[in-house]
């Protein structure tokens, strides 16, 4: 049962990675898919060149009385003003195809955003809910003290003793009872140790730090003033 | 008797081309960047006088040997319509 809560927190966290990166890569197909399918359909739709030409040719063909030359020189004009248009619809043709680009590039660029706000919220709303989330634990034997994150607290020799054991059981994996930590610092075998011995190592460490944590993080002292209470107004409520 | 025949036949195949020339009016396009259009006149072989079918076979190859497309024959008349068809015809007048 040892490291279970811990285990399922790294899942969990890896699951919503894969979420999150799941729906990354099928909200950016999908983008490129309908940007594609407009691009298809505006290639199809855009009239040519030859449109103008059968149109005037049909006009040729329906109309008996244009059989004069100079008629039929004026259709000739008309079909080429026609093709002349359908070149400048080409280059408008470029010049959206351009501006589709730019848009899904613009809007993967949006949704990858989306994707990054919205986990850093879930952790923003994870941190929150825990209080204070330790990051880093340093452990200064010479100096007596200790890091959680940005705070450094002063503790005696014994108390830096029980949290330097507990910590190399952490990162070892294992879980000490209270006859091995005292075992693994009086230096005995753990058959000839309390477990009540090293439980009171727990109390005074826990003592120690829990007091100096408090202090800091709930119940702040302020110099020549008093005590206050270090919490947002709109969070407390009274029940 | 049989010498008759012969030249009979042979007299029938001298007159016929004479008897009556037969022409058509039609349509064609030419493309190539610029869409070219003409109405013109062309004279029909006697044997492609029947109908618009014919005589669009058979004049359908000689428009195609300078990249003229045929679109329709108007109509076939007689040598009497072709004063009435010069003017619009203007240079693709009997010329293909």
């Amino acid at each position: 049962m040892r490291g279970r809560p811990v285990q399922d927190d790294i899942s969990s966290a890896t699951e919503q990675l894969r979420q999150s990166n799941r729906v990354l890569l099928v909200g950016i197909a999908a983008i490129v898919a309908i940007l594609a399918v407009t691009a298809a359909l505006l290639f199809a739709n855009l009239p040519d060149a030859n449109a103008f030409n059968t149109r005037v040719e049909r006009i040729f063909v329906d109309n008996d009385a244009l059989i004069a030359p100079a008629e039929i020189r004026l259709l000739e004009v008309l079909a080429q003003s026609g093709t002349a248009f359908s070149e400048v619809l080409a280059s408008y043709r470029m010049i959206i195809f351009v501006l589709l680009a730019f848009s899904t590039a613009l809007l993967i660029a949006a949704l990858v955003f989306l994707v990054v706000i919205l986990g850093l919220n879930r952790r923003m709303g994870t941190i929150q809910r825990q209080g204070i989330e330790v990051v880093s634990l340093v452990i200064s034997r010479a100096e007596n003290a200790v890091a959680l994150n940005d705070f450094s607290f002063k503790l005696t020799p014994a108390a830096i003793e029980t949290l330097s054991v507990l910590a190399e059981a952490r990162m070892d994996g294992e879980v000490l009872s209270g006859a091995q930590i005292e075992a693994v610092i009086s230096g005995r075998d753990p058959a000839d140790c309390d477990e009540a011995a090293g439980a009171t190592r727990i109390k005074r460490l826990r003592d120690a730090l829990g007091n100096q944590l408090v202090s800091e993080l709930l119940v702040r002292n302020i110099a020549r003033k008093g005590y206050v209470l270090s919490v947002e107004k709109a969070a407390i409520r009274m029940l | 008797m049989k010498a008759l025949l012969a030249l009979t036949v042979l007299a029938l195949l001298v007159a016929a081309p004479a008897r009556a020339d037969c022409y058509a009016d039609y349509k064609a396009k030419r493309e190539g960047g610029a869409l070219q259009l003409h109405y013109g006149v062309a004279q029909i072989p006697q044997g492609a006088c029947g109908s618009g079918a014919e005589a669009a076979r058979a004049l359908a190859p000689r428009l195609a040997r300078d990249g003229w497309v045929l679109l329709n024959i108007m109509s076939i008349f007689g040598p009497e319509g072709l004063d009435a068809r010069k003017a619009s015809a203007g240079r693709y007048f009997l010329r293909y």
